[in-house]
């Protein structure tokens, strides 16, 4: 969500705290995922202040048969920019999606997306991933 | 299919996250269709590198082997809304309805019971010009019965034979069983008497004990059995009216 393990982790800790905190309060709310929420909202309103990377049309392809060897050729962090550099909520979807912990529902009921929205995300997040990853990794790309 | 289209792609990356059943329906329709195909591993691949992504020891062990999310529990009420549970809760409460239905309209069934409630619509529907006018109290009617249609032991109860008669009949049912049928001027009240009920294998009389009470169409009857023939006093009302008869012997 971030691509910057030292602010992952300073809202990690927060979230952790305010969960304990309103644990102890016996205030917690009765929803299944308000702290992947929380969570979520502390990274956006991090993420605020920050410089923002410049708005520009991404070039998109289909995914291709053999990208997954160039997803093999990609450094994890370089990933994570990547990911961290998608305006929100492409960002959340792609971020939550990838994380492989939580299902399409539940992705929806984090991220507050409705299906169609989610699905868009996705499909325009690979493809771009795709273009991508072809510009990174151009043998690979074309046969 | 736009619906379908949506949930693949947003298919899970493993097979773990198939609880939904909107999804599992439109996998089963993908048919190993290439793209998806490529789309899935696409995801894999990008999965596998995610978890590659360095978490800072201090934050790792806080999820150690732990689930990051707890499996939600089925809960009773999310249970009770399945359309599938929802509808043999249904079906199922109908069949018991039917059933304690019958078994309290039968807990009080007697031999000759089904007759009875028979000869309580025919009370509603009769009028007094269908019968021959008699003028004598009930108890005295049995010498006639016998006498001029040779039916034996059809004895109006002393609870019921000081009652003035206004009239008679004798018929045949529909199972060709000859009924008697009196009218009496105390409340309107009719009288019938009728063969009681036999077992079919050995043809004796399936003798019950005192007054039993039958209901119908807003009529009521209390019925006895002597000498193998019921006698039934019916009123249009309820027990009620009936009661103060049968409590009170005559002197």
């Amino acid at each position: 969500m971030l691509g910057d393990s030292r602010k992952a982790q300073e809202i990690f800790h927060a979230t952790l705290r305010e969960a304990a905190v309103r644990a102890a309060r016996g205030d917690l709310p009765d929803e299944q995922f308000w702290l992947f929420r929380d969570a979520r909202w502390r990274c956006l309103e991090a993420t605020r202040t920050d410089l923002q990377p410049e708005p520009v049309e991404m070039d998109e392809r289909d995914v291709a048969p053999g990208a997954e060897s160039q997803i093999q050729r990609l450094d994890p962090l370089q990933l994570a920019i990547w990911i961290s550099a998608a305006p929100d909520p492409q960002r959340s979807a792609l971020a939550l999606f990838y994380l492989d912990e939580f299902d399409y529902r539940e992705i929806l009921d984090i991220a507050d997306l409705k299906l169609s929205e989610l699905s868009h995300f996705l499909a325009k997040g690979r493809r771009q991933l795709q273009a991508w990853l072809d510009s990174k990794f151009p043998q690979a790309s074309k046969v | 299919m736009r619906r379908q289209r949506s949930l693949l792609n947003c298919a899970p990356i493993s097979a773990r996250q198939l609880a939904d059943r909107p999804m599992r329906s439109a996998l089963s329709r993908t048919d190993g269709s290439a793209e998806f195909a490529d789309q899935q591993n696409f995801d894999r691949a990008l999965a596998r590198l995610v978890r590659l992504i360095a978490i800072p020891a201090e934050s790792a062990e806080w999820f150690s082997e732990k689930d990051l999310v707890p499996a939600s529990k089925r809960t009773w009420k999310n249970t009770l809304r399945n359309p599938a549970v929802l509808a043999i809760s249904i079906a199922v409460a109908v069949i018991a309805g039917v059933f304690v239905f019958n078994f309290v309209s039968h807990l009080n069934d007697f031999p000759g019971s089904a007759t009875a409630r028979k000869l309580l619509g025919i009370a509603a529907s009769t009028r007094s010009v269908m019968l021959d006018p008699v003028n004598a109290e009930a108890g005295t009617l049995s010498d006639l019965f016998f006498m001029k249609h040779g039916l034996e032991h059809y004895d109006v109860p002393e609870e019921f034979a000081d009652f003035d008669t206004i009239g008679c009949r004798v018929f045949e049912d529909d199972e060709s069983r000859r009924i008697a049928q009196i009218w009496v001027s105390e409340k309107r009240m009719q009288f019938f008497l009728f063969p009681a009920e036999r077992d079919s294998k050995t043809g004796t009389v399936l003798r019950f004990p005192g007054w039993r009470y039958v209901r119908q169409e807003g009529w009521t009857g209390a019925v006895t059995e002597h000498s193998g023939v019921c006698f039934m006093a019916a009123v249009r009302g309820s027990e009620k009216d009936l009661a103060p008869y049968l409590t009170q012997p005559k002197e």
